[in-house]
């Protein structure tokens, strides 16, 4: 049977978290700033001013490279890519071209794998600030650091692309080289949609002629939206035997659509060529092994090894690694277990479980000391000590009040008893071993 | 450099003034069709040289890994009074350009 | 006070012994300036004199800068309308490098604008003329520093090349002229035209206040990435030993040349063999393809380097570029635009590699190459506009060093038969300023450039 078959693939920007910027050291810090405080010769674009980069923005960038699974170009360079903007103060902006730090990498999300076309570092443009009958413009953002995530068309549904992008912003936050945030603009999305209306079901079609970028999204959700919108507009013209014009389109969230921003007639030719102010970067295997000595474990491996190692249940796995804080957290706390071994009544593999239980639960807050964590989980652990004197009394309470849950017990429903412990248990406060109250109930009512 | 063979068009002299953003008159077209098309013809010259494989210079110094170490360093701050003081159009510490869409 | 004609070196001596004071020689070079630059419109921008004394290995030694060079709080136009009004905020580190060393800056001098052009005609401000013949031109893009070296308006100058731009102008003003390896003096805050071949570099009346200037603007900048940290040699004092030099000439360097400049040439050669230095024929690729990487890389490079010229962070906008500027960005914007990057750019790149290993060869067997600066002497006035390919042909001899990035000097050695100039090229390796220095003061000791400095400013006496 024919179907749709969308073909997606992403273009992400992530502004590096450098103290100084990408090609000068003026503060790289420009959220809320006052405009143009923290500029130079070299980021405003001065005559003569000339731009070396940033070392720790080099190693940042092809630590994001390596962490995606790309191969690290040994040699490489920075190239001039001339467009003509108010917030671009040099009339080109510093990218890389043919030769970019890192290539043909692979992310893998569950069972699928979306593979990375390249990572290359470049700097960020001046800030534009619309009035009413004038623009502003402010150079404080103004060649701060920004690499560039490009993947291979491999999305066919947003739902993949919203999964790829959260795995992202995950694995980034672990490298700790930028704050990924997408509210601040310092993470930004843009897909190139295209689709493919009557597929044949072949695992790998020939591709659209045609694509179209969409940007200003700045929500993991409204990039589901506006792909979604997208997909159903192409459709729309594709089922009139027209190709949709490849264009940049832009995002309004407020009414939920794409809008035409510039046609292919306008597509820019960068003339790019190599940037004559930097000298290449040439790299050798060792000094790429320093670089990969501060790649952290990253969250798809750590899901492995908490599976494994502490028999996690899959999807608490997924949880507790999602922010690197928190699964070192988690990691510290159940060493710290260790020497309160041998836990009264627990088998030791249970601990790291009931662990992640505890922090996703949020029975414990994990800004404590794993000591402190590690007490009041014992806490919790510990068998309630139980008033059977009392709890004779609640219980025979408790039956008296719910005749008719006694009746569908005595009828074999055997959800009912779940109920009547409940009731029990809240008028025991809290203050009862459940196993011990599930007993003595199970007696009385056989009685 | 009498005869030339490269041939630019008036859309091709329109379209790199576009490129290049920069407006051109009439006269200045058809001038720079000349002008352009000679110097290309003289560049041609390089086709006598067989470059296959040789690799390309982008710069004479054999210098690699320039870089400098991530910090702040003031010494070239600019305030932003210093920042405007030789722009036309200038408000508030900003720069100021006629509204873009 | 006997000023006129004193090298910087002798101004230092003279300012030590107090034979005057630093206001007195400053003020002595400000009169020469107010009295003469409305003839030869060497300089713009006259910057303010200073009480203070100077320290330094330039102390108190006026200089005069080139308009590209960023210059706090003195104006800096490129002699473009674009820049008309322009105050950079900042020095370039020539600018820093000089005045650290005690050099006092006179003002800044004329040039083409953006430095495109061999006749320093294309100034939006008007042309420099030479002070050998005021109907003829300095020659440039450096015209207005070298025709104030010439006229002894200043004593020292800075000057910067793309290709020829401090050679040729000095070739035709008749003074020395040094265009250091690419990477040696920083270019951090010269207004960038090529940016793989800008080279900053001294212009002046003998070849030790050359090595006197570069000692102080030569070295390492960490602001910019392309300068090399390559040690500073000490040039003055490997200027005087008495080396005996293999020096190369080629062919390909002595071809359509004029005659006048054929036989000054000739006749220097006579005197490197007199002095026992060995002449030895080499073979170079052909400058006429040094022209056409040069013509290539070259615009393209401008026509990115002038793109951040929009009007909004400062100056006027591009409406205010001029023919030649207009020219080379479209030139540049078409051999990097799509479809045409390989055929031109990259071929260029190619042809580049090849030029270098040329002359990595040639230096394998000589010390030197030896060749005439320019191919005629100073042309009049009005001569470039009928050829807008000129500048290119004018500096033919000057572009195998430009995009190979090796150094050269001019020096006098002679005049033609109207009585102008005649400029004298000596190429060296890769940072090796020393030798062509050392070569350069050898010639002047035996000849003192047959008095071709000094009767350059004797007409203006004063």
């Amino acid at each position: 049977m024919k179907q749709q078959y969308p073909v997606i693939g992403l273009e992400i920007h992530v502004e590096l978290k450098t103290d100084s910027k990408m090609f000068c050291q003026c503060s790289a810090d420009y959220f809320g700033k006052k405009p143009n405080t923290h500029v130079c010769p070299v980021c405003l674009g001065m005559p003569g001013a000339l731009p070396v980069p940033n070392r720790q923005a080099i190693e940042w960038a092809i630590l994001i490279g390596k962490a995606l699974g790309c191969t690290i170009n040994k040699i490489s360079k920075f190239d001039r890519k001339h467009y003509f903007y108010p917030d671009l103060p040099k009339g080109y902006q510093i990218s890389q071209y043919d030769e970019p730090f890192c290539v043909n990498g692979a992310v893998a999300i569950k069972e699928k794998t979306f593979r990375i076309h390249r990572v290359h570092l470049e700097e960020d443009t001046g800030k534009l600030i619309h009035g009413e009958n004038k623009t502003l413009v402010d150079f404080n953002r103004s060649s701060v650091p920004l690499v560039e995530i490009v993947t291979e068309p491999d999305f066919h549904n947003s739902d993949d692309v919203r999964a790829f992008l959260e795995e992202l912003q995950v694995i980034i936050r672990y490298l700790n080289v930028s704050d990924a945030d997408m509210e601040k603009g310092s993470m930004r999305l843009e897909p190139n949609i295209s689709l493919i209306l009557n597929h044949d079901g072949s695992p790998d079609p020939e591709l659209p002629k045609y694509k179209v970028e969409v940007k200003n999204i700045n929500s993991f959700r409204y990039v589901k939206d506006a792909i979604e919108y997208e997909l159903k507009r192409q459709a729309e013209i594709l089922e009139t035997g027209e190709l949709p014009p490849q264009e940049t389109r832009g995002y309004n969230e407020t009414k939920g659509i794409t809008y035409s921003q510039r046609s292919k007639e306008d597509a820019h030719d960068y003339r790019y060529f190599p940037e004559p102010d930097i000298p290449p970067i040439v790299f050798t295997e060792k000094q790429l092994e320093q670089i990969f000595e501060s790649l952290p474990e990253l969250p798809g491996e750590k899901i492995i090894r908490y599976k494994t190692q502490y028999k996690l249940r899959p999807q608490d796995a997924f949880i507790i690694t999602r922010n690197r804080t928190t699964a070192d957290y988690f990691e510290h706390v159940v060493h710290e277990f260790e020497k309160h071994r041998p836990v009264s009544n627990h088998e030791v593999e249970d601990i790291p479980q009931k662990v992640a239980n505890y922090i996703i639960n949020k029975k414990i807050p994990v800004d404590v000391s794993a000591e402190e964590f590690v007490r009041q989980a014992l806490e919790l652990m510990a068998p309630k000590q139980t008033d059977t004197k009392l709890l004779d009394e609640m219980i025979a309470k408790v039956v008296g009040a719910n005749p008719k849950a006694v009746e569908d017990y005595n009828k074999g429903k055997q959800n009912s008893i779940m109920f009547l412990m409940g009731q029990v248990m809240k008028e025991m406060k809290g203050k009862a071993d459940a196993q011990t109250v599930k007993n003595e109930l199970i007696k009385i009512l056989s009685k | 450099m009498s005869s030339t063979h490269t041939k630019l068009s008036k859309s091709d002299i329109l379209h790199l003034a576009k490129l290049a953003n920069l407006s051109i008159s009439d006269a200045e077209i058809s001038k720079y069709e000349s002008q352009l098309a000679e110097t290309i013809d003289y560049v041609e010259n390089m086709k006598e040289l067989d470059t296959k494989g040789v690799a390309v210079t982008s710069q004479t110094t054999d210098l690699t890994n320039i870089f400098f170490d991530d910090g702040l360093v003031n010494n070239r701050a600019l305030t932003s009074e210093e920042a405007v003081a030789n722009s036309k159009t200038k408000q508030n510490g900003y720069f100021k350009v006629k509204k873009i869409m | 006070m006997d000023i006129l004609g004193k090298s910087a070196v002798e101004l230092l001596e003279s300012l030590k012994k107090k034979e005057f004071s630093e206001k007195e020689l400053f003020a002595y070079f400000h009169k020469r300036i107010e009295r003469y630059n409305s003839k030869f419109n060497a300089f713009l921008t006259l910057a303010e004199s200073t009480d203070e004394n100077h320290e330094g290995p330039l102390g108190g030694i006026p200089f005069a800068m080139k308009d590209n060079f960023c210059t706090k709080g003195v104006r800096t136009t490129a002699s473009s309308k674009v820049l008309e009004h322009f105050i950079p905020p900042y020095d370039s580190t020539v600018t820093i490098r000089m005045n650290q060393s005690g050099a006092v800056l006179q003002g800044k001098t004329n040039m083409d604008a953006w430095a495109h052009g061999s006749s320093t005609e294309t100034s939006d401000f008007g042309p420099s003329k030479n002070p050998w013949n005021t109907d003829r031109a300095p020659g440039g893009s450096s015209g207005g520093s070298a025709a104030a070296i010439s006229a002894y308006l200043s004593p020292i100058a800075i000057g910067s090349e793309t290709a020829g731009s401090i050679r040729q102008p000095a070739a035709w003003c008749g003074v020395v002229g040094l265009k250091p390896t690419y990477g040696r003096v920083p270019r951090y805050g010269v207004v960038a035209m090529g940016s793989s071949l800008d080279c900053p570099g001294p212009m002046t009346i003998t070849a030790e206040d050359a090595a006197l200037v570069l000692e102080v603007i030569a070295g390492n900048d960490s602001y910019d990435a392309t300068s090399s940290p390559v040690p500073v040699g000490s040039y003055r004092k490997e200027m005087k030993k008495k080396r005996k030099m293999t020096i190369g000439i080629a062919d390909e360097y002595m071809e359509n040349i004029s005659d006048d400049v054929k036989k000054r040439v000739d006749e220097a050669i006579e005197i490197f063999k007199k002095q026992g230095h060995t002449i030895k024929k080499v073979k170079l690729i052909s400058p006429k393809y040094a022209i056409s990487v040069y013509t290539i890389i070259q615009r393209a490079e401008v026509s990115s380097n002038l793109a951040r010229y929009d009007g909004i962070r400062y100056g006027n906008d591009r409406t205010h570029f001029g023919q030649e500027a207009k020219r080379r960005i479209m030139l540049g914007a078409y051999t990097l635009s799509y479809g045409y990057y390989d055929a031109f750019y990259k071929k260029a790149q190619q042809v580049r590699t090849l030029i270098i290993e040329d002359f990595k060869r040639v230096f394998n067997e000589v010390d030197v190459i030896v060749s005439p600066t320019t191919p005629v002497t100073a042309l009049k006035l009005g001569e470039f506009e009928k050829y807008p390919f000129f500048g290119e042909v004018m500096d033919i001899l000057n572009e195998g060093a430009a995009v190979s990035g090796i150094p050269a000097i001019n020096i006098p050695c002679g005049l033609d038969s109207q009585k102008l100039p005649v400029g004298l090229q000596i190429m060296g390796n890769y940072f090796d300023e020393s030798t062509i220095l050392n070569l350069a003061y050898q010639f002047e000791k035996e000849t003192n450039y047959f008095d071709v400095i000094k009767k350059g400013f004797e007409r203006y006496k004063e």
